[in-house]
Parts: C-alpha cells; structure tokens; sequence
C-alpha cells in the first residue's frame, strides 16, 4: 500500500481516536450519539480496509465487495446522525418539527429516487451510483434543514450546526468523487483514495473544532407564551395585515373617479 | 455515465455545497427568537403617503398636466410618478414581509402550529411574491390590472384571519391548561 495513503489513514483515524476519546472523556456522546456511533463504525471500516487491502491489495475481487458492504453500513450510520442534527435543531419546535421531518425525508427520497433513476446508465457500477444517491440525500436534508432554520430564526447552536455542515460537505464530496472516479475510469484506486481520505481528514478538522468545548452550551428551550401574550398580540397583526390590505386595494383604485 | 449526467451532477453537488454554507450562516447568526416579539416596533409606516400615491397615479390628473403643459410634461411627469409609485409598492412589500415574520415567529413560539397551516402560509407567502412581481412589472411597462392587485390584498387577508384562527386556538388551550392546573392545587 502507498506511503502517502497510509499517511492518510493514519491522520484519519488519529483524529477519528481523539473526537471518540473526547466524547467518552466529556460524556459529549450523550448529546450527539448517532454521530459517535456513525465515528465508531467509520473506523471499524478503517480496521476491515486496512487488513483486506494489505492482504489482498486494492484491485482484490475478494476485498471489493466487502469494503462495498461496509461502505453502506457507514453511509446509514451516517444518514442517522444527519437525522440526529435535523431534530437536535428543530425538534423543540414541535409545529416546524412536523412539517420539517415531512419535507426533508420527502426531499431526500425524492434526490435519492432521482439519482438513481438519471445514474441508470451506469449500473455496470450501480454500487457507486447508490452511494451517489444516498450521500445527495443526506446533503439534500442537511441543506433542507439549515433553510429550514435560516426561514424560522431559529438559531442553531454553532457545534450542532458545524456537525450537520461536516455531514452534509462530506457527502458533497463523495458525490464529486464518485462522479469524477466514475467519469474517468482511468483514474486508479489509490487517486481517488486519495481524494477521499484528504476530504475526510478535512471534515474531521471541523467537526474536532466544532466539539472543542467539553459540553456545547445550551440554548434557551423556546416555551410557549401564554394566553395573554398571545391575545395582545394577534389584534396588533391583523391591523396591522388590515392596513396593508387597505393600502394595496386603495392604490388600484384611483381610476375610478374621485366621491 | 452520461456527460449531461456528469455535468448537472457537479453543478448540482456545488451548489448544494454553497447552499449549506449559505444557509448556515443565515441560522447561525440569528439571535434566539425574543418572546417580547420586537417584530411589532415597525408597524406600516407608509400609510400616511397614500393620498399622495393616489393623486400621483390619478389618470385625470396627467391629462390636466398634458393639456396644459404639453404631451412632453405629461410624459416627465408620468415617468417620475411611475418611479415613485415603484418605491412606494416596495415599502408596501417590506411591510408584508413584517407581516409575515411576525407569522414566523409566532409559529415558533408555538407547538400548536400544525404543518398544513405552515405550508399555507409558505404558499400564500411565495405566491403574493411572484404576483408582485407581475405587477410591478406591469406597472414598469405603464399597464397594471386591477384584479391582480385585489388578489395581493386578499392574500394579506387570507394570513390575517389564518393567524387569527391559530391563536384562537392557542389562546382556548392555554386557558384550559391553566384551569386544569388550579383545578390540580386546590
């Protein structure tokens, strides 16, 4: 196996080590722990890579389908700790919770089924075009999410939302490096390894930085106001909806003539 | 693979890379929602200039300023009203999208808030934008159509009463908790 890649790997699960050791140290697994879980898995996929590519080499018949099989439990690994970061940010939010858990699995579906059905061609490497599919699904309800967000104020705490952005840029670039390794076939295995492992290494600098603090701060829980505050306040909407209503249908109207 | 595949592929994979840094930003450098709702600090402030607007758009009012001044007035005045009226229809947009963030933070303030009304009030917001901008386009080629401008205020109304129905709502539950909550002391 190249010098470099092993690097690579090494610098991968070096850092994998320090955020899993941090989180049992911290107890920061109890807030994030389908992300800890997508980190575990990640790294028994290292370990089941690292002994079948130094056994058998990258181009082996017997490691690819393996390495393939692993590569799909950790892109579910990782769509659950997407779906973790979704309900961190709004489940607090139970009306926008219900509506966003819809779209977003909606959408998500929907970028998967699309990706499949435009990759169609290429299903002589149809495991690739399924891990394509499911990383644009994750990024879609990654994206979805933060929009979401962005439309309600909702502020996102910067740890949960450096999390999400790590998820959803990574899968940004397994599309990019699929598509690119699947373009030009004549790229070997241990380029795009590269690429990926550089991609990876890159994610698990933001989400170390994202995870510096020993416990995230908390934001404040919205709670519902009450009764009173709401009485007052939806007078003052509707006139002030009432005015604006006025406003527009008098502005149209001076072509009829003047009382 | 096919190239148009490949090429819509990386496009749309930038793009969805853009878009989380983008929104990310938006969300996270917004404060926490107040519950004193300051939204409400800036009510309509363009009220006050509609006789104005309307003396400005008053067709009569350009014919007398073409019989009197000439076709060459007529048309500089026409085209300065026409600015101001643009401004003014801007400033009527911004007082709309109060409107609505009053709606959205209400919203997530509120657990009550069913999903269908929130995709209501998202469709009826994307909707009075595009026929915005219908109009103003009208209005840039000198030809706007009433009824066009009555469905804008229509859709005010329509958010109007459905927030009025949701806190109604809210406001009956809220109630009833708090008496079920004595009912438990006593």
């Amino acid at each position: 196996m190249p010098l470099f890649t092993l690097v690579l790997w090494g610098l991968a699960t070096l850092l994998t080590l320090l955020l899993l050791g941090r989180s049992i140290a911290l107890s920061q697994y109890r807030e994030f722990p389908c992300f800890f879980l997508y980190l575990a898995v990640n790294l028994c996929q290292t370990a089941v890579g690292l002994v079948l590519y130094q056994g058998y080499g990258f181009g082996s018949s017997f490691a690819y389908p393996i390495i393939w099989t692993t590569q799909g439990i950790v892109v579910v690994a990782r769509a659950l700790a997407a779906a973790e970061v979704c309900h961190q940010v709004l489940g607090s939010y139970k009306g926008i919770w219900a509506l966003a858990a819809r779209v977003l699995a909606l959408s998500g579906v929907l970028v998967l089924s699309l990706s499949l059905y435009f990759g169609r061609r290429s299903y002589h490497v149809g495991i690739i075009t399924l891990e394509i599919s499911l990383e644009a699904g994750i990024a879609t309800c990654i994206a979805g999410l933060f929009l979401f967000a962005r439309y309600y104020q909702i502020r996102v705490q910067p740890a949960t939302g450096l999390v999400g952005l790590g998820l959803g840029l990574l899968s940004c670039f397994k599309i990019l490096n699929d598509l690119v390794f699947e373009r030009f076939l004549k790229i070997n295995g241990v380029s795009w390894n590269y690429a990926s492992s550089f991609s990876f290494v890159g994610i698990l600098l933001i989400w170390t930085w994202a995870l510096r603090q020993p416990v995230a701060a908390r934001l404040t829980e919205p709670k519902l106001k009450s009764a009173l505050v709401y009485a007052n306040l939806i007078p003052q909407v509707n006139r002030q909806l009432a005015e604006l209503n006025e406003q527009l249908t008098q502005l149209w109207h001076v072509e009829s003539p003047k009382s | 693979m096919s190239a148009a595949f490949f090429v819509i592929a990386v496009i749309g994979t930038l793009s969805l890379a853009g878009l989380l840094i983008w929104a990310l930003r938006g969300a996270s450098h917004r404060k926490t929602n107040d519950p004193r709702i300051n939204v409400f600090e800036s009510a309509p402030r363009h009220l006050r200039n509609m006789a104005q607007i309307r003396q400005a758009m008053d067709s009569r009012d350009l014919q007398y300023a073409e019989a009197k001044g000439g076709p060459h007035l007529s048309a500089r005045i026409r085209r300065e009203r026409r600015q101001v009226t643009l401004l003014y229809l801007a400033a009527i947009r911004r007082d709309f999208e109060q409107s609505l963030r009053v709606a959205r933070v209400v919203a997530a303030l509120s657990p009550e808030v069913s999903g269908s009304q929130e995709y209501e009030r998202l469709r009826l917001s994307v909707v009075f934008r595009s026929r915005f901008y219908v109009i103003k386009l009208c209005l840039h080629l000198g030809n706007v159509a009433q009824p066009q401008i009555l469905a804008l205020g229509q859709m005010s109304t329509s958010l109007a009463m459905q927030m009025e129905e949701t806190m109604a709502r809210l406001g009956e539950r809220a109630a009833l908790a708090a008496e079920l909550a004595l009912q438990s002391d006593r």
